[in-house]
């Protein structure tokens, strides 16, 4: 029996998950397959619809 | 982000994959590879000091393709861990070749070489897939000329170039200008090599290249010192006309103002993805706000069959861009896209309000591209497996729409379907709370309760 997660992907859905189990008090483990977490997010220069910095 | 990297609860393990997985519900084994970096993350400060002196440069994927990284890099600038990594492709020192430079200079001695790949194992309750998704590559669209055309490029390439931190610091200039201005620099250098060689031979035969060049052209002669003469001279000859050609082409370089976004790239096209991504028609619309913020005389035309700004705000956003930041919506499907003079791509579509096939000339056309499964998701799904839907997303059904075929293992954000930000952090929180459930079920007191 484990008390701990596994997240696949360090993306916008998977960093707001880590967040989300870790304020829990859950430890995650968060695998990214790139060298930097932010995925697709971060590559964006704002969002909509509030044009607010993506990062 | 930064949130990620400091939570104590969080064990960050970027640059890693899943290799293997088994088990069930409440107790999986998990094989992780995290693969060598050959940078130890201990020592790393991530000054950067490495990348600024290393003499390799890569094209960069996080520029998507529109600027140059060094083979010592950070994926982005602002990236967690802020950890350099070396590119093993790419490296001097790792493929054999003689260097070490990022070796010598890094202060906290943090290069190793000889990093190998390491395997972890974890023991964890559940499990989250939020792998993400590709952009479709629109080279499969023959009609819209994505590869012949220098001035048409993706949304997400687009992005980078109205980013501050991208390749152009946010302003729009062209591909095809940055593309000449990068040959111009390489031509250069290539001048400057080849014009001291032709110093050389001048100095030592006392005449100049062009008097040696006209008698050789007559008499030929074997030696072998005087071919290289006339070899260099030809290719400096001809480096001069293409360098002079391009500088021509980029003297009057601006920055693109008619822009064109085309909708429905890959998706709802019944020859490729027959769903509507979801997000391509606000993230068009902001884009052509930004672009509008950065140069006010930007206009922008945006071809859809319509378009689906259904959210929260979304409707009123699109109609602040058609009324104050210079987007025109035409209704109909972009037909093909053809290169016009001054390498303005020009497109051809029908205006279905007017019923009439019209021709414009633009600065630069955005394909708003479909969001399609990430490559790799295949392998991953038969590691946890876990079972794909028609298109290569995680199957999920409406009822449950983070579950997916297996207990303990749960999907969100675009791993299992397009959705845009808000819908998959939504959709992350879901899933947090259906593992938190798994985890707090497989709890052998409370187990004892229930029974």
């Amino acid at each position: 029996m484990s008390k701990e997660v596994l997240v696949i992907g360090g993306g916008i859905a998977g960093m707001q998950a880590s967040l989300d189990l870790a304020d829990m008090g859950i430890r995650v483990h968060l695998v990214e397959k790139l060298p930097s977490i932010g995925g697709k997010m971060a590559q964006l220069d704002k969002t909509f619809p509030t044009n607010d910095c993506a990062i | 982000m930064l949130d990620v990297g400091r939570h104590p609860n969080i064990d960050l393990l970027a640059y890693s994959e899943v290799q293997h997985i088994e088990g069930q519900a409440g107790n999986f084994k998990v094989t992780v590879r995290k693969k060598a970096r050959y940078v130890d993350e201990d020592k790393c400060t991530g000054c950067g000091l490495c990348s600024e002196k290393c003499p390799t440069t890569v094209v960069d994927a996080f520029n998507e393709g529109l600027g140059m990284r060094r083979a010592v890099y950070a994926y982005f600038a602002q990236g967690i861990p802020s950890t350099r990594t070396i590119d093993p492709d790419h490296c001097r020192q790792l493929n054999g070749k003689k260097c070490g430079i990022c070796q010598k200079v890094c202060q906290a001695g943090a290069i190793d070489y000889t990093q190998q790949d390491r395997l972890i194992e974890l023991q964890v309750g559940a499990v989250i897939a939020a792998v993400g998704y590709d952009v479709f590559d629109p080279a499969q669209i023959a009609e819209y000329r994505y590869r012949e055309i220098e001035n048409v490029v993706t949304a997400i390439e687009f992005e980078r170039l109205l980013s501050a931190s991208g390749p152009t610091s946010g302003h729009v200039y062209r591909p095809s200008d940055l593309n000449a201005k990068a040959e111009i620099q390489v031509l250069e250098k290539q001048a400057a090599k080849s014009g001291r060689m032709l110093a050389r031979f001048e100095k030592k035969y006392g005449r100049t290249s062009a008097d040696f060049f006209m008698q050789y052209q007559a008499a030929p002669t074997d030696d072998a010192d005087q071919e290289k003469w006339a070899r260099v001279y030809q290719e400096d000859l001809a480096r001069k006309e293409r360098l002079a050609a391009l500088n021509d082409a980029v003297k009057d370089a601006a920055t693109a103002k008619r822009l064109a976004f085309i909708q429905c790239v890959g998706s709802r096209d019944f020859r490729f993805y027959p769903f509507c991504s979801g997000y391509c028609c606000m993230h068009s619309i902001k884009e052509a706000i930004i672009a509008n913020e950065h140069e006010p005389q930007t206009v922008s035309t945006i071809f859809g069959m319509d378009i689906r700004a259904v959210g929260k705000g979304f409707e009123e956003y699109k109609i602040r861009g058609g009324n104050k930041s210079g987007i025109t919506y035409v209704r109909g499907r972009v037909a093909e896209i053809i290169e016009g003079p001054g390498r303005n791509p020009v497109v051809v579509y029908e205006d279905t309000r007017t019923r009439s096939v019209k021709q414009e000339a633009f600065d630069l056309v955005i394909l708003a591209t479909a969001c399609a499964p990430t490559r790799g998701i295949a392998e991953l799904a038969a590691t946890l497996n876990v079972a794909l839907d028609d298109y290569g997303f995680i199957k999920t059904v409406p009822s449950a729409p983070v579950d997916t075929s297996m207990r303990g293992i749960f999907v969100c954000g675009c791993a299992g379907a397009p959705m845009d930000v808000p819908e998959s952090v939504a959709q992350a929180s879901s899933a947090a709370e259906r593992a938190a459930e798994i985890i707090f079920q497989s709890d052998p007191v409370k187990e004892k309760a229930v029974a």
